[in-house]
């Protein structure tokens, strides 16, 4: 037996349903072919009493000797006909009936009556009793049977009158398997019907399931659709809690950067001052300054990184911060006069928050511009449904390939007059990492680096 | 050469007006947004020391009002944070130049050097048509007033049309004067260029003219200088 809870819903529902349906509809139709059993047996029983009233009343007393009525049934006539009546008395000593006369039909059998009928006879004498026995040919009848006594005569009289009852069973029994087969077709009929219900009834928690799927992939903030009364409130909690993980987050990025603000100034007057007293009390400072000041940088970009797991997907168009980068990078290399020349699809748009596309961009268009002679190529596209890439070329020196993946690690504590060393692009992969994405780095057909940057894209 | 020095942080205001004096700067120092706003805007500087982060008004807030109030003077912005958000953030406001903290004071004392040698070039005649004007020097442009935020390659095509405005300008001619020979070009980087222009001066100035190129002209009603 399968645990049901964890089951499909629909299904579970079915089963439940199915199986309800399965008790009603067997307990129904036993009651019903029981019922119609019952009448048919009644309405033959009615019948037989009929025979052993006319038997009774019409029996006449000549002499003590017990005359039966001449009955015009042809059935009572013709041998084995299925219709049999008996006339018996009962020996003042007890024990077995005699017969007295007995129907042409049963031609050379007799009819007898088990004896715990014959017992319930005589103590209800003059009610008529009814029963089953075995008659002429071993078939099965059914008895109507009556204790008298007749005026003049000495004996109690029992009549009894029986009849095959072959064709009320094979009635019921048709009956029966009528009910069955209508039975089956309403029970097809009340699954199919529970399943439609519970497919079109479900059908709004479908829709919530592709819109909370939505909201993950980033094609939507919320959930916004209308939902039926059971499940708004759950619609309602769920963007609750999308929006206090995004407080969440905002909080943790507020404090993370309010405590980097708070260090930074203390380290630039560190700085200043030992700047000003050179010696080597002045080196130390510096040093564990530098230290300090990439410690901050780190753990401001863990927190962000840390936070980005959980935050719901943002879209943030490319093209717009492409065009504020590169507008600001120009003016950042004003004196060195570095030309950015960009392309961007005007739809193409970054799955995740504007402020990381920013710091990936942004980080890997500076590098391009410390280190180009003059000229920056930045290209965004989307190459696949899920994600875009970035590329971007400087005709700088470039870094020889044994370098390319030294470059994005932190902590590599590389010359400084290297393009792609410094802090830049190990924020950069350590940013995409948290996206899913990839930096690599490689010879750009300017002559200097390439680094391409692989990003999730929101399509919409 | 007369600085303002807008700085929150007692220790490090001390430093930088120290560093200032010795390098031959008269410096004037705010420790709140609106003292510097006050000052910025009723003194003749040649250029300020804006840290973002202040008390009663930020920074940036400070820098667009300035801005808005017509005050030209050169602004280097301090920042903590360091975000390209920021940087971005800063230099839309209408900063010159930034330094992150914590930075040396000899870096510091180069930049404001290079800011005050950019600015003190000499006047030369601007550009205009109709609401549209640019200027040379400073290589900047705007409309009605409103600085535009343009890339060399779109103010190089913009200053081209300009020199050559109301003329039907082909293709080919523009694409040679926006990039250098060794450059190589695709087909539709004019296209790319014209509609980026279009963007940020609203889409009436650039007329295309099939088959031939695209013209500059004044809006209708606006009257060429």
């Amino acid at each position: 037996m399968w645990d049901l809870s964890k089951r499909s819903l629909v299904r579970r529902l079915v089963l439940l349903a199915a199986a309800w349906n399965l008790v009603v509809l067997v307990l129904a139709g036993v009651f019903l072919t029981a019922q119609f059993r019952d009448a048919a047996i009644r309405r033959f029983d009615q019948s037989l009493a009929v025979l052993t009233d006319d038997l009774y009343a019409g029996s006449t007393v000549d002499d003590g000797v017990l005359k039966a009525p001449v009955l015009t049934d042809i059935r009572a006539t013709r041998a084995y006909s299925g219709r049999y009546w008996t006339i018996f008395d009962q020996p003042a000593g007890g024990g077995g009936l005699n017969v007295i006369e007995r129907s042409r039909s049963l031609f050379d059998s007799d009819l007898t009556i088990p004896v715990e009928q014959s017992e319930r006879l005589m103590a209800e004498p003059g009610k008529t009793l009814y029963f089953d026995l075995k008659g002429p040919q071993n078939r099965p009848l059914r008895a109507a049977a009556l204790l008298a006594r007749l005026p003049g005569y000495p004996r109690p009289v029992v009549f009894i009158a029986a009849e095959d009852r072959s064709p009320i069973d094979a009635d019921a029994d048709r009956f029966g398997r009528i009910t069955t087969f209508a039975l089956v077709i309403l029970g097809g009929g009340l699954i199919a019907a529970v399943v439609v219900q519970v497919r079109v009834g479900l059908v709004p928690l479908f829709r919530l399931r592709r819109e909370v799927a939505s909201v993950r992939r980033g094609k939507a903030e919320k959930l916004e659709g209308n939902y039926p009364e059971e499940l708004a409130p759950l619609a309602v909690e769920l963007n609750a809690l999308l929006s206090h993980n995004q407080e969440v987050v905002e909080r943790q990025r507020t404090h993370v950067g309010n405590l980097a603000h708070a260090l930074k100034t203390p380290l630039s007057v560190m700085l200043t001052e030992a700047g000003q007293r050179p010696g080597a009390l002045a080196e130390v400072v510096e040093r564990q300054a530098q230290t300090m000041r990439e410690q901050v940088d780190h753990h401001l970009r863990r927190a962000r990184a840390a936070a980005r797991s959980q935050t719901s997907g943002e879209r943030t168009p490319v093209e717009p911060i492409m065009d504020e980068l590169a507008v600001t990078l120009e003016r950042i290399f004003q004196d060195k006069g570095v030309q950015i020349d960009w392309r961007c699809p005007d739809d193409l748009c970054f799955q995740g928050e504007r402020q990381d596309f920013m710091e990936l961009a942004g980080n890997v268009m500076e590098n391009a511009g410390k280190w180009c002679k003059g000229k920056v190529r930045a290209e965004a596209v989307a190459s696949s449904p899920e994600q875009m890439t970035l590329t971007v070329d400087d005709d700088g020196p470039g870094l020889p390939p044994d370098r390319w993946i030294d470059a994005l690690k932190r902590g590599q504590r590389m010359d400084e007059h290297t393009p792609g060393s410094g802090l830049g692009l190990s924020i950069v992969d350590e940013l995409a990492r948290a996206y899913g994405g990839s930096v690599t780095l490689g010879a750009s057909p300017l002559g200097g680096l390439r680094v391409t940057l692989v990003l999730p894209r929101s399509e919409g | 050469m007369r600085i303002l020095l807008v700085e929150d942080d007692p220790d490090l205001s001390r430093q930088l007006k120290l560093a200032l004096g010795d390098a031959g700067y008269a410096v004037d120092h705010a420790a709140d947004g609106e003292e510097a706003q006050f000052l910025g805007e009723t003194e003749p500087y040649d250029a300020v020391v804006l840290d973002l982060g202040l008390p009663k008004v930020d920074g940036v807030s400070v820098l667009e009002r300035w801005r808005r109030g017509n005050v030209a003077t050169p602004v280097l912005i301090l920042t903590a944070r360091g975000s390209w958000n920021e940087k971005v953030a800063g230099f839309d406001a209408g900063a010159d130049d930034y330094l992150t903290k914590p930075f040396h004071t000899e870096e510091l004392l180069a930049r404001l050097r290079a800011l005050l040698r950019r600015s003190s070039g000499h006047a030369s005649p601007t550009l205009s048509c109709g609401g549209l004007r640019l200027d040379p020097r400073a290589a900047r442009a705007s409309v009605n007033g409103e600085p535009l935020r343009l890339t060399s390659l779109e103010y190089r095509l913009l200053h081209y049309m300009m020199m050559h405005q109301g003329r039907v300008i082909g293709r080919t001619e523009l694409v040679e004067h926006l990039y250098d020979q060794d450059f190589d070009r695709d087909s539709n980087t004019i296209e790319v260029f014209i509609g980026r222009l279009r963007k940020k001066l609203g889409s009436d100035r650039i007329e295309t003219v099939r088959g031939l190129g695209y013209r500059l002209t004044p809006l209708e009603g606006e009257t060429s200088e």
